[in-house]
């Protein structure tokens, strides 16, 4: 029965989508009803799946001995899919009214709402060949939606998208192929030796890997198009280039070093170096890239580069400890960035301006969007009562608990980064709510919050950084669970 | 019980009043007043219960399972003192702003939220059981103490915001660091059980230990304004409105004391080498804030960089207590790890009276003091000291006020500072003398706190010097405008209202109280929780006379040589002599920020990635895909045929415009010598951009249809994804 439903969770928002783009209702309430009903029910039927335990793997299709489409739910999956299924209706919702001008609504919310399917099918995976296909999917059904305004900017922003994510998903492809010849039909905790293998070549295979899921964690060489492809409307910057389609590259290095490869094995040797290396220089370039660039969106853009690399960071530690901060940090990064793009595109949705100078003065007209948004600032930094104080606090013990060089490198890059990020993400607040006088843009001009739909979510996601922040107690201890295979 | 109420009341009450100031800015007022006494009424209650020994429910509180590792809340001596200094100054300073903020009441709703809100934060840092308790509470206070700063909103405020916002953040990072390194090092954060966590694997990792110690003092030492890292607190204050400035330099100062000095008492009581660190540091910030003092022309900086001296005279306390201690234990043969206050040895607790007395008596004079200077502002609304000369010449209750801040802060004997600085210079002269070989301070070493006891006395002397400058420059000498001068004689006695004479007057009768052996004896037993702990000391003894009074000899030497001297011109007018490129913060901290470092980024980020040849190769390859899918040749010569061509077009385009795009970057360098090309300049666009912007048109419009392939491309993959259903089906 849970087999047909995790069945039906992938597939419902994928047939829904594709509704719209075959014939679409007429009235606008009835699109709007449509979307959301697709999204909530989808999102119920997770939960229904998740509530009831882990599943085990089962197979829906065979292509030949070894290699086949299965799906499963473990801990991590539940995590991926309990986070992406909270917000999709959410900024479904606020996408309503932020694309209420829009042209080719019935496109972008086909695409829109088929991306919640692929992500699910990422979630629910049972093997790497499966997650290989949903994810090389999530790339292809979001190119649309990057290039959704259809001028030139986007066109090249999808150009560079589309480059950078199919190049990465066919550099991961050797590594899918290798492994599956290799070892056990589905994931498991620990993975597996491949002591077939010459040790050398294994781990080139894994750093093959690594780089290739990288390109949608957007690891340092390979990052470029994440900030590029913040052209698009912010729901999708929001939902897909901060969490969903990020996460899914952050989630398949999980699964490739934790539940494939094994940790144990790779521990010492010089791929982990590489990675964490790799990791911890991109989380601090990226957040002093991020202090030069004044394009709002491209700015935060910049910030999940970053975050995306305190994960990777996390993860390869190597440590239990580390996994369960990195994925505490793919969930909380979540709720704050989710809450910070919606502010930054009430903003622009509200003024029609983009650029962090041209906010001077806007907090005292919008005082809730930015009283939100400053929350998220704050909760980025890692100040505490907020929830990103609490996975830094952990990704700092854990680096102190590895104990090597690189940690303790890689955790004084983390705090150095905190505190870049302190500046790109206050000096927008301090714009807004104490604007140097003769600087204030917004004096005398019309400007206000915008309405419930844009708002609500904006304060759900607040409202959830908060009590994360201030009760992490269940959330850690499940993660905690999935890190030590309980779950 | 008795504390959660404390810390959690002034929030809620915090945003009530924020609410009724909407309404009526009058019922706020008072609100706010009357939310700061039972805030007052509460901290005597609770430090009466504390005297008593009353029940452990009415002090102590713990919340498991919030933030990463539980909060507790613990009252005892010092805790419970400082809770009730903390209260009075709140309670003092709100019925002060009450006739301040008559002349400029804009954004006070913000000011009385934030100012409520920080009182309940700074109670839970002093009433604070852990240091993630205290480390939670110390970020929500340096944030909502940020808006004081900020509040009048001027160009010069803004700026000194900027500069507090950043300093709080880096120190709650650094310091974040340190507990994180803490944790892990001893795997609790409890204040009571770290003493018994450490000596179970101190000898492993001291080294990591240190480290936790030295982030957690330069993260603590952020809000105290300890150097290097002060740079705020001269610039925030002249900025701030005086009540704020009175608690920013009274009270938040202090929270970054209690963080270090607990984190001392509890972890690093033994280690010399942390002891000799926060001695040094602390010498520095004494001597700098002294001279910084000396040099300024403007009453609250002078007032700010003195806060930061006499900062600099508490780590030297604490400084010393650690020294002592390290000291009396390598005696003992030990070895043993102490910790807690219990454990002082007889002049280190001694020497952490001193301490904990010089905390209490600075927090009573900055707020006298800055209260003075307030009336100052609101009268003359000037703080510049030429032009407020001769303010108070008739306002004698004023006078009296500030005169007893002058005797109490420089250490007049039978005055509150006396006894805390003469505590503190006997804690130096007592690591002089107990010197030894093989001991924590060796005899090469007494040489080094010879050095440290001059310094102590210098600026000591300096404190006398310069608070001798303001209250000559304000009480006695005439204004150089005799029609300003005219107007502050005839101001007479309605300078000032009730509330605030109660303020500054009452809190200057306290200076004397404080100063009596009797009084300061029963408090320090009372924080440091040795009963008695004063008794062998004698104020009036001739050892510490003569100390005290070589200090004054010292101030007024510099007094009438110094200041009069070189730093008043011939025309009898204070001048600013200090280098203005002189500052820390303009010559290192925001040049490493807005250029440096982004620099050196910059540079990093062009070699990996940020250039766009990456993009570039993503994006020709994108474009021979884009063109060769919608040919739909039969024959495979001819598709090959027009992929070869397509692809020699294309990249015959790409080296053109790779080459037109270097020349123009080559141009745009030596001939053109832009900097930036806007918008604007359409018109005067050379040859070579209008031949680029002509090819990219050109290959642009070919690659456009490329979004509609990707789509097919999408509909061909969820068609495999039918097909696997209809398996499912079919099964």
């Amino acid at each position: 029965m849970r087999n047909i439903l995790i069945i039906i969770a992938i597939l419902l928002p994928i047939l829904g989508g594709a509704r719209l783009l075959v014939s679409a209702p007429k009235s606008v309430p009835g699109k709007r009803i449509w979307c959301e009903v697709i999204a909530c029910a989808a999102s119920v039927i997770v939960w229904i799946v998740i509530l009831g335990g882990p599943v085990g793997d089962f197979t829906v299709y065979s292509f030949t001995r070894g290699y086949r489409i299965a799906f499963q739910l473990d801990g991590l999956g539940m995590l991926f899919a309990g986070m992406v299924s909270l917000m999709w209706p959410f900024v479904t919702l606020y996408a309503f009214e932020y694309m209420g001008n829009a042209e080719h609504k019935n496109v972008f919310f086909a695409f829109y709402i088929m991306t919640y399917g692929v992500a699910l099918g990422v979630c629910f995976s049972a093997n790497i060949l499966t997650l290989y296909v949903f994810y090389e999917m999530l790339s292809l059904v979001t190119i649309p939606l990057v290039t959704h305004y259809q001028n030139s900017e986007s066109m090249y922003a999808g150009r560079v998208y589309a480059g950078y994510v199919i190049g990465g998903a066919a550099a991961a492809l050797i590594t899918v192929m290798v492994t599956t010849m290799y070892t056990t039909p589905s994931f498991t905790l620990g993975g597996h030796s491949f002591h077939e293998l010459p040790e050398n070549f294994m781990l080139l295979i894994y750093l093959i890997g690594f780089f290739g899921f990288g390109v949608k964690a957007a690891v340092m060489p390979f990052h470029r198009w994440l900030p590029t492809a913040s052209v698009a409307p912010t729901p999708v910057t929001a939902l897909l280039h901060a969490v969903a389609v990020v996460n899914s590259g952050v989630f398949a290095i999980m699964r490739l070093t934790w539940y494939v490869f094994s940790p144990q094995h790779l521990a010492g040797t010089w791929a982990q170096k590489v990675a964490v290396t790799v990791s911890f220089v991109t989380l601090v370039l990226s957040a002093g890239r991020a202090l030069r660039e004044r394009h709002f969106k491209r700015r935060l853009a910049y910030s999940t580069v970053s975050n995306l690399s305190y994960m990777l960071f996390g993860v390869m530690l190597l440590n239990p400890a580390g996994y369960t901060a990195g994925m505490a940090h793919m969930l909380f990064h979540g709720v704050i960035k989710m809450s910070l793009f919606l502010c930054a595109g009430a903003f622009m949705h509200q003024s029609g301006r983009s650029y962090v100078y041209e906010i001077n003065g806007a907090g005292k007209k919008m005082p809730l969007t930015f009283t939100f948004y400053t929350l998220g600032a704050l909760s980025l930094t890692g100040i505490p009562m907020l929830c990103g104080f609490i996975s830094k606090w952990n990704l700092l013990l854990a680096g102190a608990q590895a104990g090597t060089v690189y940690s303790y490198i890689g955790t004084a890059c983390l705090i150095v980064a905190a505190f870049f990020c302190a500046i790109y993400t206050l000096s927008v607040t301090l714009r807004a709510f104490f604007p140097v006088s003769d600087e204030n843009r917004w004096k005398g001009k019309e400007l206000t919050d915008p309405g419930w739909r844009m708002l609500l979510p904006i304060g759900i996601f607040t409202a959830v950084n908060v009590l994360l922040g201030i009760f992490p107690g269940p959330i850690m201890d499940f993660l905690g669970k999935i890190a030590a295979g309980v779950i | 019980m008795l504390t959660a109420l404390l810390v959690f009341l002034p929030f809620g009450f915090g945003i009530t009043d924020y609410i009724i100031g909407k309404k009526s800015e009058k019922t706020r007022n008072s609100f706010a007043v009357i939310t700061t006494f039972i805030e007052l009424a509460l901290s005597v209650l609770l430090l009466l219960t504390v005297i008593r020994g009353g029940a452990s429910s009415l002090l102590n509180l713990d919340i498991p399972h919030v933030f990463a590792s539980g909060m507790s809340l613990r009252a005892d001596g010092f805790r419970s003192v400082y809770s009730l200094v903390t209260a009075l100054m709140w309670a003092f300073t709100t019925l002060f702003s009450q006739e301040y903020f008559r002349h400029e009441p804009e954004n006070l709703n913000r000011y009385y939220l934030f100012v409520l809100a920080t009182l309940g934060a700074t109670q839970g840092v002093m009433l604070s059981g852990d240091l993630m308790t205290t480390f939670v509470f110390f970020e929500i206070l340096s944030l909502t103490s940020f808006t004081w700063v900020m509040h009048e909103e001027t160009q010069g405020a803004i700026r000194a915001g900027y500069t507090y916002l950043f300093i709080a953040i880096i120190g709650g990072l650094v310091l974040f660091m340190g507990l994180a390194l803490l944790q892990y090092e001893t795997g609790t954060l409890m204040y009571a059980e770290l003493p018994s966590a450490l000596s179970a694997r101190h000898a492993a990792g001291s080294g990591r230990l240190l480290a936790a110690g030295i982030c957690i003092l330069i993260g603590f030492g952020c809000k105290a304004g300890m150097f290097p890292v002060h740079v705020w607190l001269p610039k925030a204050h002249p900025v701030a409105p005086a009540p704020a400035s009175a608690l920013l330099s009274g009270v938040l100062t202090k929270v970054g004391i209690y963080g270090i000095l607990m984190t001392t008492v509890e972890v690093f009581l033994e280690n010399a080498l942390f002891g000799w660190t926060v001695l040094i540091l602390g010498t520095i910030t004494m001597f700098l804030g002294a001279l910084l003092a000396l040099f300024s022309v403007n009453l609250k900086r002078t007032l700010a960089c003195s806060s930061m001296s006499q900062i600099g005279f508490i780590l030297t306390g604490i400084g010393m207590t650690v020294l002592l201690t390290a000291q009396g234990a390598g005696e003992t043969a030990g070895g043993t790890i102490v910790g807690g206050f219990s454990s002082l040895g007889h002049h280190a607790a001694m020497a952490m009276s001193g301490t904990m007395l010089h905390m209490v008596n600075h927090s009573m004079l900055k707020l006298c003091l800055f209260c003075a200077a307030g009336v100052v502002v609101m009268n003359a609304e000037a703080l510049d000291l030429n032009e407020i000369r001769g303010f108070g010449r008739n306002k004698t209750l004023l006078k009296i006020s500030f005169f007893l801040g002058l005797v109490g802060i420089s250490g007049v004997p039978m005055f509150n500072g006396y006894a805390s600085k003469t505590l503190l210079h006997e804690a130096i002269t007592s690591g002089i003398h107990e010197a030894g070989e093989g001991a924590a301070i060796t005899l090469a070493q007494a040489h080094d706190l010879h050095v440290i006891e001059w310094i102590f006395l210098i600026s000591g002397g300096c404190t006398f010097a310069y608070m001798l400058k303001l209250f000559i420059c304000v009480f006695v000498e005439k204004n150089k405008d005799l029609r300003k001068q005219e107007v502050f004689d005839k101001a007479g006695k309605s300078y000032m209202n009730a509330g605030s004479t109660l303020v500054v007057f009452g809190t200057s009768i306290l200076f004397i109280l404080l100063g009596q052996k009797p009084v300061f004896g029963a408090i320090a037993s009372l924080m440091t929780g040795h009963a008695g702990v004063l008794e062998e000391f004698r104020p009036l003894s001739f050892e510490c006379i003569s100390g005290g009074l070589i200090s004054l000899g010292i101030g007024l030497f510099l007094y009438l040589v110094f200041i009069r001297r070189v730093l008043m011109t011939r025309e009898r007018v204070y001048a600013d002599r200090w280098p203005a490129w002189l500052d820390l913060e303009e010559l290192l901290y925001r040049p490493l920020l807005t250029k440096w470092l982004p620099a050196i980024f910059g540079t990093i980020l062009s070699v990996f990635g940020e250039n766009k040849v990456l993009t570039r190769v993503c994006r020709g390859l994108m474009m021979v895909m884009t063109n060769t899918v919608p040919q739909t040749g039969e024959d495979r010569l001819l598709k090959k045929a027009a992929f070869m061509v397509f692809y020699l077009f294309a990249a015959v385009l790409k080296v053109l415009s790779m080459g037109t795009d270097a020349l123009i970057m080559l141009s745009r360098k030596t001939v053109l010598r832009e900097r930036v090309i806007t918008g604007k300049a359409q018109g005067t666009l050379s040859f070579f951009h209008k031949k680029r912007d002509e090819i990219r048109e050109g290959y642009g419009s070919l690659t456009a249809n490329f979004s509609f392939a990707m789509m097919f491309a999408c509909i061909g993959m969820l068609l495999i994804l039918g097909v696997i259903v209809f398996y499912i089906v079919r099964r």
